[in-house]
């Protein structure tokens, strides 16, 4: 495994390696003069299964030229017909230290020179590769940490991604490395992770996490490239069973969640290694923490946050989050030795927090987005999990789907810095601060708190917000914060926002305007913490939409149905215009309005025709007159960038509601061509099934059907030819995408105008759908 | 039918253009086109930095041949091109559809 892999393979090589040399050297003259040596990963015997044999040949100079040349080719050419990848290079010491002195990854190179074969040489190599790289450390030691900002920028985490890249992500084997470099500043060779970093830069106890957590990541990327044998260190999802069971993990999940835990050990060790070495790169010019005193027992040191002389840690239980606080306000972190000595020392809160301590928490989450890293820090300490016990559950969890783009403990940490820029439109920012904290701490107690998320979230706040002290009006809404934190989102979504009873149905449930106000900034701060896909302008448009009705219904007032009347007399006037027989298209700006003559399946065939012009529907509403005259308005949006042609997209739509049209072929044609899954990459570690419900309480005129599916060309296609085949008349829907799931809405009466009473044929219903997607 | 491309050294491209005229290919397009395979562009004495990766200048030969003289035209090439050091390049084989002579119409065999 790992390690011992590396140091086999690497013997192998260099057994290999000597014999090349001794049957290139035999009888040849002059050859005295040469060494070869191995560097990069090669030299620091880091050799895994795809990994390069990086070499050099050095020689004395131009007088060693041509027995160089040979030599070489009767190394270089076995190798290679072997298969084996090479970084082969001749050259003088002097020519090596002279690329050395302008490119940093040769520099680096050279710091892992280990002698493979011949004299002299290769000592000179070292000794001077070596002083060089003292005499311009400083300016390496930049030109490092810049390179390792880069590559953060570049590349995501390890401990976050569904598919880490083990070696070149962020907290990944390339940040391990860099340690040893900048770490280096004597003549000895390194002999594994951490081994040689500098003393000043890390304590003992982090360059043992570090060795481990990057023993952690070689295990995984030696399995994975024995398994693919490619180059590649991008831990994909259909390996990961694979590499899980090879390295004596359960299954993928527990796999992952050691990888999460190593790569942000490595992504944190790395942070407070360069913040220690390079503290002038990282000081901002414009932040001056020295102007606030930190708080009682504290001070400022350096411009980050380190204990008094009179600070008593085992008796001053508020001490940590006000060090925190003080941190964060700042912008700053909580210096190296005050961690230390709280990790050690600090005691648990006790129940009831003290109130300065809930006081200093508050103020923690409040400072937004510097209060993630300085809560990294406590995590990584330990002091988290001893003042918030329940911690431990979500901590470094992976969400294992490309929708959550993060762990659960550092979602609730990004939920809660997208609260603090929104504090100001609620009563009670601690509510909302501390309610985005923990509204999923549910997560890390299911089953053995409740069936869902939710349900166990409420009994850990319940219990968290009377041990921090809370009176117990807070404590409900906390309570109701963590019931409801998906309410908003789903109801704007997935309901008529029109119908009265969708709006009646979420006032009823929230009760209250200030609660109301707390869900809608939870659901914001919630829904741009989840990830890309899970925010977009339109969403943000139906939940304000929901939120302000609902606000006015509490506040007694009717709701205004004015502009939301559908059919609206624009509507009315094309339907008028409509002769018998003919159908009537408008599109543009977003917006698509057919009239046609009605009939079950209308809907379905416009759903088609824009599934084959790469247009999404987002939401659509359909009305028909007394005398048989139907209005579909479709609000629609490109797929891809650029404007359809809507005169193509009208054609096919006339030809599709004059049944002249194969939308069945088409649309299957098309689906195959984009695969099931839209755009690259894995969706998700464990794929869900599709799920059917019908509810006849929603709404008072229409039946809800909503069936949640995996995404896909044509889904909305098929299930509204589901419907249409039923003769069930569709009213509204809405479709709303989860990451690689959609949730697509209907609101539906039977052929007679009503609700769907009959269960049997409710059942029908379901089995229909779940047949045409089957077929897709 | 077969297309049979060629990635060769430039100053090879008369011995492999003899070989085939020996074998009655009738005719073959060339291009100047650049490349690297393993070596990375590199020679195997190289001296520059380990991470560059140069694109050397190598012509490209393609013809299309039944499918009876692939094997002996593959076979030619290779050894027309070969020089036994890196660089001497690639040949490969793919299955063609359809061939057209666009002054007479011929398809298929006719039209090579």
């Amino acid at each position: 495994m790992g390690r011992d892999f590396c140091a086999a393979y690497t013997k192998l090589a260099d057994d290999l390696v000597a014999q090349l040399w001794t049957a290139a050297t035999a009888g040849r003259g002059r050859v005295a003069g040469l060494a070869l040596v191995a560097v990069g990963g090669y030299g620091r015997k880091e050799l895994c299964p795809t990994s390069d044999l990086d070499m050099v040949l050095l020689h004395g100079g131009r007088s060693d030229r041509q027995v160089a040349d040979a030599v070489a080719e009767q190394l270089w050419y076995p190798l290679w017909d072997l298969g084996l990848k090479l970084g082969h290079a001749v050259r003088t010491v002097r020519e090596a230290v002279a690329l050395a002195e302008s490119h940093l990854e040769t520099a680096t190179s050279m710091l892992d020179v280990r002698p493979l074969a011949g004299g002299a040489l290769t000592t000179e190599l070292r000794q001077r590769a070596a002083l060089q790289w003292r005499r311009h450390q400083p300016r390496w030691l930049n030109e490092l940490h810049r390179s390792v900002l880069d590559r953060h920028a570049r590349s995501d985490e390890v401990a976050f991604l569904l598919e880490p890249d083990l070696k070149e992500g962020r907290g990944g084997l390339r940040d391990v490395h860099a340690l040893q470099w900048a770490g280096i500043t004597g003549t000895e060779n390194t002999s594994g992770p951490g081994a040689a970093a500098d003393r000043s830069a890390l304590t003992r106890l982090e360059r043992q996490s570090l060795a481990e957590a990057a023993g952690v990541l070689l295990d995984a990327r030696v399995e994975l490239q024995r398994r693919t044998a490619k180059a590649s260190s991008r831990l994909l999802l259909q390996e990961q069973d694979a590499v899980a069971h090879a390295l004596g993990d359960a299954d993928a999940d527990v796999l992952m969640a050691r990888v999460a835990q190593a790569g942000r050990t490595v992504a944190w060790i790395s942070d407070e290694a360069w913040s220690r070495m390079t503290p002038a790169t990282l000081e901002d010019a414009g932040k001056r923490p020295d102007r606030h005193p930190p708080g009682a027992g504290l001070l400022w040191r350096n411009g980050m946050v380190e204990l008094a002389a009179d600070a008593d840690v085992p008796g001053d239980p508020g001490l940590a989050l006000r060090a925190a606080a003080a941190a964060a306000e700042a912008g700053s972190r909580i210096g190296r030795e005050c961690l230390e000595r709280l990790g050690a020392d600090a005691p648990d809160l006790g129940q009831p927090w003290p109130a300065e301590a809930l006081r200093s928490f508050v103020r923690l989450l409040d400072a937004g987005r510097p209060a993630v890293a300085v809560m990294e820090a406590l995590d990584q300490k330990g002091i988290l999990v001893r003042q918030i016990p329940e911690w431990v559950a979500v901590r470094s969890r992976p969400q294992r789907n490309a929708y959550h783009r993060f762990t659960v403990d550092r979602h609730l940490c990004e939920t809660a810095a997208h609260a603090s820029e929104r504090v100001v439109r609620v009563r009670r920012p601690d509510l909302l601060l501390v309610g985005a904290l923990l509204h999923d701490i549910g997560k890390g107690f299911v089953p053995a708190l409740g069936a869902d998320h939710t349900e166990a979230g409420i009994v850990v706040v319940e219990r968290l917000g009377q041990r921090m002290g809370f009176p117990p009006d807070d404590i409900a809404t906390l309570v109701a914060m963590v019931r409801h934190h998906l309410l908003l989102a789903d109801v704007a979504t997935r309901r008529d926002l029109t119908d009265p009873a969708t709006v009646t149905a979420v006032a009823d449930a929230v009760g209250d305007p200030d609660l109301l106000a707390l869900l809608h900034m939870l659901t914001e701060a919630d829904s741009i913490a989840t990830g890309p896909t899970a925010w977009s302008p339109w969403k943000s448009g139906l939940i304000d939409q929901l939120v302000t009705r609902v606000a006015t219904n509490l506040a007694g007032g009717r709701p205004e149905d004015a502009d939301e009347d559908f059919p609206t007399t624009d509507h009315l006037t094309l339907v008028g215009a409509t002769e018998a027989g003919q159908i009537t298209v408008r599109a543009g700006d977003g917006s698509l309005v057919v009239v046609a003559a009605d009939r079950p399946g209308l809907f379905c065939r416009v759903a088609g025709v824009l599934t084959l012009h790469s247009l999404e529907v987002l939401a659509a509403r359909a009305w028909s007159s007394p005398d048989g005259v139907a209005v579909e308005d479709f609000t629609v949006t490109p797929m891809f960038s650029g404007e359809p042609s809507w005169s193509r997209v009208e054609d096919d739509l006339r030809r599709a509601v004059a049944g002249r049209l194969s939308l069945e072929s088409r649309v299957s044609e098309r689906a195959r061509q984009y695969g099931r899954n839209r755009g690259g990459g894995a969706a998700t570690a464990h794929p869900s099934r599709t799920v059917i419900e019908i509810d006849n309480l929603a709404s008072a005129t229409a039946t809800v059907v909503e069936v949640r599916t995996p995404d896909g060309i044509g889904v909305l296609y098929r299930i509204t030819r589901a419907l249409g085949s039923l003769d069930l008349d569709i009213r509204s829907a809405q479709v709303s995408t989860l990451g690689h799931e959609v949730v697509d809405t209907f609101y539906v009466v039977d052929s007679c105008g009503g609700q769907i009473t009959d269960s049997a044929f409710a059942q029908e219903i379901r089995a229909e759908v779940l047949a045409e997607l089957a077929r897709a | 039918m077969k297309l049979i491309t060629a990635i060769i050294k430039p100053f090879k491209l008369d011995d492999v253009k003899e070989a085939l005229r020996e074998l009655n290919v009738a005719g073959m397009t060339v291009s100047e086109v650049q490349g690297f395979g393993r070596q990375r562009g590199h020679t195997e004495v190289y001296r520059g930095t380990e991470y560059k990766v140069d694109f050397v200048p190598k012509i490209k030969v393609e013809l299309v041949t039944d499918d009876a003289d692939a094997q002996r035209v593959v076979d030619a090439v290779v050894a027309a091109a070969r020089t036994d050091k890196i660089g001497d390049g690639k040949v490969w084989m793919v299955a063609v559809d359809q061939v057209v002579r666009v002054r007479t119409g011929e398809m298929g065999h006719d039209a090579l």
